[in-house]
């Protein structure tokens, strides 16, 4: 018996691998498990080699991991691209009718596909069905669950269609039990059973702001973040959003700063290059005070990069972007539900504090698949920081005179109003400005004005530094990892590794890097035996803010910055030598 | 009603004096409280004014405050919103949200103070600008030949185009209230001296080159020829076209604009569906 199952599918663009890959992971979600997707692919439409990777576990699925159990190859690339993922039991599923297989490591499971197809009556283009069938038994799973994913998948093309998937979902299946039950792997059942969904960082985080009450999103397209906007111009309808596609990232920033300043709840979404063209209206947000929600998804760099790769490099660009000094906060969630739960996280900050905040993603969560627990129906949420939070009534009670928007008070924060208020009207600054918001280049209202700014940072570091950093995997061990971000994902799939190897070892996530978890962090290190820094850029940036914050030198860093992310057995090789 | 208690730092004799003028009595006649307006502002000179000016406002970005203008009015559909911006934002930092913003027929009347110089930074020379124009950026003449922001926005679906003029503030208060009232994109340029840093187009140069259009056309190939005419400059609308506005084309925001959807309490099992 295993606990888990890897299984790959590659091939060359526009055959369906991810759409498949995607029914594949749905099967092992709705028969209980948890489960984990990871795809490859080239910046272009056609062609190319595409790779999607069905990872599931009877108790978690944290992360993909190299070692294969199933290689379904689609073309003759695969099997060559990937030998280096697969040892002696690793079943390689091919179409004997097309590809010629001469050497490969792994059990070869040629199947007859064109003959299968021919039976079923079928189409040649349902090859990629015919394995999903096969998969279904080897993996000892109800082929019902499939045969359902079948329907809804190609339910719209007509029942014809249906049919002939059916069929040669039956076929592979039959296949595979008559002729391959011996290689049925002996998948243990799943853990516990609960209601889960499916979903990508991304739309996870789009289902996290439309509960946050996300009510505004202007956004130019650009991998990774795209899909993002795909999602909620989906939904735009049904929750009344209004979603616009901008000419620019910089039209996309200021156009939902103008949102925001009127009242709605804002957000835009791009990638490094399109959050360095965002830079200067961040610092716009930051001194007149206006609530934002910026997703930053990382894809290789510098400059173009490799568009449609993994990185973590633009660490120091968030942190630091825009001239001036202003308080903004950086999250940066660990894995799906992280991405829905800090979304809302970071409508609430932005809102309570005035201030921009940044959702640090990357490629890998992004468009990585994971299943989570089904989030709750219904949410709340309330206003923060209006003088009259019901907009159809006045803000002050003199029309007379401008609204003191950057009244100086302790703490920081002042109340907004939002135009159309009576008694509100004021002028929102990108100047440096007095109270009412007028321009001004006094000596001593500047100090007064960065000090307000300031004061917010105080109040924003002391509410967040009481969500201390978690640390997996218990207080003390022999080995410690800290990281962040989308790095939970492969090093809490190495901590399983490690503790197959009797090896102690535990892993501090770190998702509020800004305000920075100072005093967390810091302990942590000191009470290490071996600290290890886990990041995929070049030049370990987050050992270098941990080093500003603490003091502290990390001496050992794992660093990967090929475009792919960390699997957990990069961490456990690097451990043991 | 419209003043704050902020004395205008215009240049004496600034074109930005007119302007501000007209915009002030359009507001009244428009009847519109200081509350129930929004003023944006760019950087130059003329967004200065935002100081001066008592009403709900934004100053934003260099060349970027119309896309904030546009988020606004799409955020608050029931407000008139009015952005404040010169030649050099709008024509040339901004280039490319002129372009797009008045093709997608955004609700947002942008009054460009013209005066055919980057003025605050001391008299560069900016997209509007004559060839051959001696400036300190350009000693032996601008070598590029200049935007005509009418003619563009005439065959760039502009739905409202007009030209105004700062020393003749009793046409351009009606160019300004026209093109709130005007449900769409309103482009008024706006010829404004610049005594500082453009001798050559003074007051009384204008009022000997610039003629009075006497109505809105309906045909944008009609309106090129006085957009076109190199000899003499035209002022007034230059073409009219009722069409729906942006805002008018969401379904999110028929019933009531964005900012009054309650947002306390949010049912995303819909959704969920799609991931099960």
């Amino acid at each position: 018996m295993q606990n888990s199952i890897n299984i790959k599918i590659g091939g060359p663009a526009g055959q369906g691998v991810k759409s498949i890959g995607l029914i594949l992971d749905k099967m092992f979600m709705r028969s209980g498990y948890k489960v984990f997707g990871y795809t490859e692919y080239p910046s272009l439409i056609r062609g190319g080699h595409n790779t999607y990777q069905a990872y599931a576990g009877s108790e978690s699925a944290f992360a993909q991991k190299r070692r294969l159990d199933m290689l379904i190859a689609l073309d003759q690339g695969t099997i060559a691209a990937h030998q280096d993922e697969l040892d002696d039991k690793t079943l390689v599923i091919f179409n004997q009718d097309t590809l010629k297989v001469a050497k490969t490591r792994g059990v070869l499971l040629p199947f007859p596909i064109n003959d299968l197809i021919k039976k079923a009556d079928g189409l040649p283009v349902m090859a990629n069905i015919i394995a999903l069938g096969a998969v279904c038994f080897l993996s000892g799973l109800e082929p019902e669950i499939l045969a359902n994913l079948v329907k809804e998948t190609f339910g719209a093309k007509g029942n014809e269609m249906v049919k002939k998937n059916t069929a040669c979902v039956k076929a592979g299946y039959n296949f595979a039990r008559e002729k391959l039950a011996q290689y049925a792997i002996k998948l243990d059942p799943p853990a516990k059973k609960e209601k889960q969904i499916l979903v990508t960082g991304n739309e996870a985080l789009a289902l996290g702001a439309v509960s946050a009450g996300l009510k505004f999103y202007s956004a130019y397209p650009m991998t990774p973040a795209t899909s993002i906007l795909h999602s909620l111009v989906h939904w735009a309808k049904k929750y009344s959003l209004v979603v616009k596609q901008t000419e620019d990232e910089i039209s996309a920033i200021n156009m939902a700063l103008g949102a925001s300043y009127a009242g709605a709840r804002a957000m835009t979404a791009t990638s490094g290059g399109g959050f360095a063209l965002m830079t200067e209206a961040v610092g716009m947000a930051g001194i007149m005070e206006l609530p934002l929600v910026i997703v930053e998804s990382m894809r290789s760099g510098p400059s173009t990069g490799m568009p449609t790769w993994h990185s973590q490099a633009d660490l120091r660009q968030v942190l630091h972007a825009s001239q001036g000094d202003f308080p903004r906060a950086v999250l940066a969630p660990g894995d799906m539900q992280e991405c829905f739960d800090l979304a809302r996280e970071a409508f609430y900050l932005a809102e309570k504090y005035q201030l921009p905040v940044i959702i640090l993603s990357d490629k890998y969560l992004s468009e990585s698949m994971q299943s989570v627990p089904a989030p709750a129906a219904s949410w709340q949420n309330k206003r923060y920081g209006f003088a009259n939070a019901d907009f159809n009534k006045a803000a002050g009670k003199n029309n007379e005179q401008p609204f003191k928007r950057y009244a100086l008070s302790s703490g920081g924060i002042s109340q907004r109003s939002v135009p159309g208020q009576s008694g509100g009207a004021y002028l929102s600054n990108s100047y440096e400005h007095d109270e009412f918001g007028y321009a001004t280049e006094e000596a001593e209202m500047a100090v007064a004005m960065n000090d307000k700014r300031s004061a917010k940072f105080i109040e924003l570091a002391k509410e967040v530094g009481q969500s201390r950093p978690r640390i997996f995997g218990g207080q003390s061990a022999d080995v410690s990892f800290i990281s962040w971000g989308s790095n939970k994902c492969p090093v809490l799939a190495a901590l399983d590794l490690l503790k197959e190897k009797n090896i102690s070892a535990n892993f501090m996530h770190v998702n509020y890097i800004w305000p920075f978890p100072k005093e967390a962090v810091s302990q942590f290190i000191k009470n290490s035996k071996r600290i290890i820094n886990v990041e995929c850029n070049a030049s370990g940036q987050f050992a270098g803010l941990v080093r500003q914050e603490t003091g502290l030198k990390i001496k050992e860093n794992l660093l990967k910055y090929d475009g792919r992310p960390f699997y957990a057995e990069d961490i456990l090789t690097y451990v043991q030598h | 009603m419209y003043n704050t208690k902020i004395k205008p730092t215009f240049c004496p004799g600034c074109g930005n004096y007119g302007i501000k003028q007209a915009l002030q009595s359009a507001l009244e006649q428009l009847d519109l409280k200081p509350h129930q307006a929004v003023i944006t502002y760019d950087v130059g000179c003329n967004s200065n004014m935002a100081d001066f000016i008592y009403a709900y406002g934004f100053h934003g970005l260099h060349g970027r405050s119309v896309p904030s203008a546009a988020g606004i009015k799409l955020a608050n559909h029931k407000l008139p919103v009015i952005a404040i911006i010169g030649d050099g934002a709008f024509y040339s930092e901004g280039g490319t949200h002129f372009l797009n913003l008045m093709r997608a027929n955004h609700d947002v009347t942008v009054i460009v103070h013209n005066n055919h110089r980057f003025s605050l930074t001391a008299g560069q020379y900016t997209s509007t600008t004559e060839e051959e124009t001696i400036t300190v950026t350009s000693p032996a003449g601008v070598i590029e030949e200049p935007v005509n922001p009418i003619a563009v926005s005439l065959v760039n679906h502009a739905t409202f185009v007009a030209r105004g003029f700062a020393g003749d503030v009793k046409h351009l208060t009606d160019l300004i209230i026209s093109g709130v009232k005007h449900k769409g994109f309103s482009l008024i340029d706006v010829l404004q001296p610049c005594v500082i840093w453009n001798k050559e187009q003074s007051y009384e140069w204008y009022k000997k080159n610039i003629y009075y259009l006497k109505k809105a056309d309906s045909k944008r190939q009609r309106a090129l020829k006085d957009a076109l005419n190199e000899k003499k400059l035209a002022v007034g609308v230059f073409y009219q076209e009722n069409k729906p506005a942006y805002h008018e084309e969401f379904p999110a925001l028929i019933k009531k604009p964005l900012v009054y959807q309650d947002i306390r309490k949010i049912d995303i099992r819909e959704v969920m569906k799609e991931f099960g």
